[in-house]
């Protein structure tokens, strides 16, 4: 590989790394669009928050989910897109908020998730969430309680997290899809009260 | 990265989108491919080893699917598995 | 059985080694409480020269004030069982 490629565009850069990977017998253009394909139509925060939402309706399921995340997620049908790592989910009470962070670069359930927003992967999330967790989350708008314990993990290896937010007010009258339609992916994240 | 100041206010604003650009959802094709084709081990760690070799002048100004396409060019290169120009 | 339990009070290494490490800079030569042992995994530091070993990962917990100075805060890390020691 040579210097050149540092002075195309990056479009074209990416265009012809592309080509030269088919040349080589590498990766196929089905290949590409299917894998795109797939995290379009399959990887979402929908996911992660269906999990929440049924937690939030069955004390049992979120027992199953606080021991056993990946076959917590297997269950509602996100088995083959959490395989490869351990999935832990972390629950927020009124006493202790959980966020997520990778410092390293930027790991995080992505089936459950979707892709992960800008923010998350900016230096200064990956720089400031475990030094001033308090002063980020103002940045987002959260401000806790001083007596809030705050735990902060980085997924530094092979362990990808899930917060599992405070149960929303009202819950008993709602169904689990009204349920799943209040998390949004910074409460997924920690980032948002839910 | 974790715990350096002067990186400023975290800009908050997602607009949910996967991806900001075309070739950035290409990149992360590109990366996924490689890894199911084990050129990229299954947990990543060459890749991230990858990224982290990047001169870090060079790693602060790129974007996040930047140094995954340095990365994955960087790994292709070492190994000789592209045809030279 | 593993080296650490759950409770165990560890030491992060202080050598920042030359290759690649899943141990953060920030946490080096600092003290915490293992919270939980997690399955064994391949060692990165290894995995990146070809060589897959498998390692005890326990998520260790630890405080703002160990790590920054102050803070009420606390951080967990999953480190490999080479990047730790007993605490002194």
């Amino acid at each position: 590989m040579s210097g050149e490629h540092g002075e195309l565009p990056i479009a074209a850069r990416v265009r012809r790394l592309e080509e030269r990977l088919i040349a080589a017998g590498l990766a196929t253009d089905e290949e590409l669009d299917e894998i795109l394909e797939r995290v379009f139509t399959s990887a979402s925060p929908v996911n992660g928050a269906r999990m929440v939402a049924r937690s939030w309706k069955d004390p049992d399921y979120r027992d199953r989910l606080l021991a056993d995340g990946n076959a917590a997620a297997a269950e509602l049908g996100f088995g083959a897109g959490t395989r490869g790592y351990l999935l832990k989910a972390v629950e927020n009470t009124p006493d202790v908020h959980n966020m997520i962070v990778c410092t390293l670069c930027s790991c995080y359930p992505t089936a459950l998730l979707g892709p992960s927003p800008s923010w998350y992967k900016s230096f200064a999330y990956r720089s400031r969430a475990v030094r001033e967790p308090r002063a980020v989350l103002a940045e987002f708008g959260l401000e806790l309680p001083d007596s809030t314990e705050i735990r902060v993990w980085d997924a530094n290896s092979e362990t990808r997290y899930l917060v599992l937010p405070l149960r929303a007010e009202g819950a008993d009258e709602m169904d689990e899809s009204e349920l799943a339609s209040l998390v949004t992916r910074n409460g997924l994240i920690g980032t948002a009260i839910r | 990265m974790g715990g350096q100041t002067g990186f400023g206010p975290v800009p908050v604003e997602d607009d949910g989108q996967f991806f900001h650009a075309d070739w950035e959802a290409r990149v992360y094709a590109i990366v996924r491919v490689l890894q199911r084709r084990g050129v990229i081990n299954a947990a990543f760690d060459d890749l991230r080893d990858a990224i982290e070799r990047i001169p870090p002048a060079e790693y602060l100004t790129m974007s996040y699917y930047e140094r995954w396409l340095r990365a994955a060019e960087m790994l292709l290169a070492e190994r000789k598995l592209l045809a030279d120009d | 059985m593993t080296k650490f339990a759950a409770g165990s009070r560890v030491r992060a290494q202080v050598a920042d080694p030359d290759g690649h490490t899943r141990l953060p800079r920030y946490a080096r030569g600092h003290t915490g409480e293992v919270v939980e042992v997690r399955a064994a995994w391949q060692l990165p530091d290894e995995a990146v020269r070809g060589v897959f070993r498998a390692e005890p990962v326990y998520a260790v917990r630890f405080n703002a004030a160990e790590l920054w100075g102050s803070g009420s805060h606390s951080v967990i890390l999953d480190l490999w069982e080479s990047y730790l020691e007993e605490a002194p």
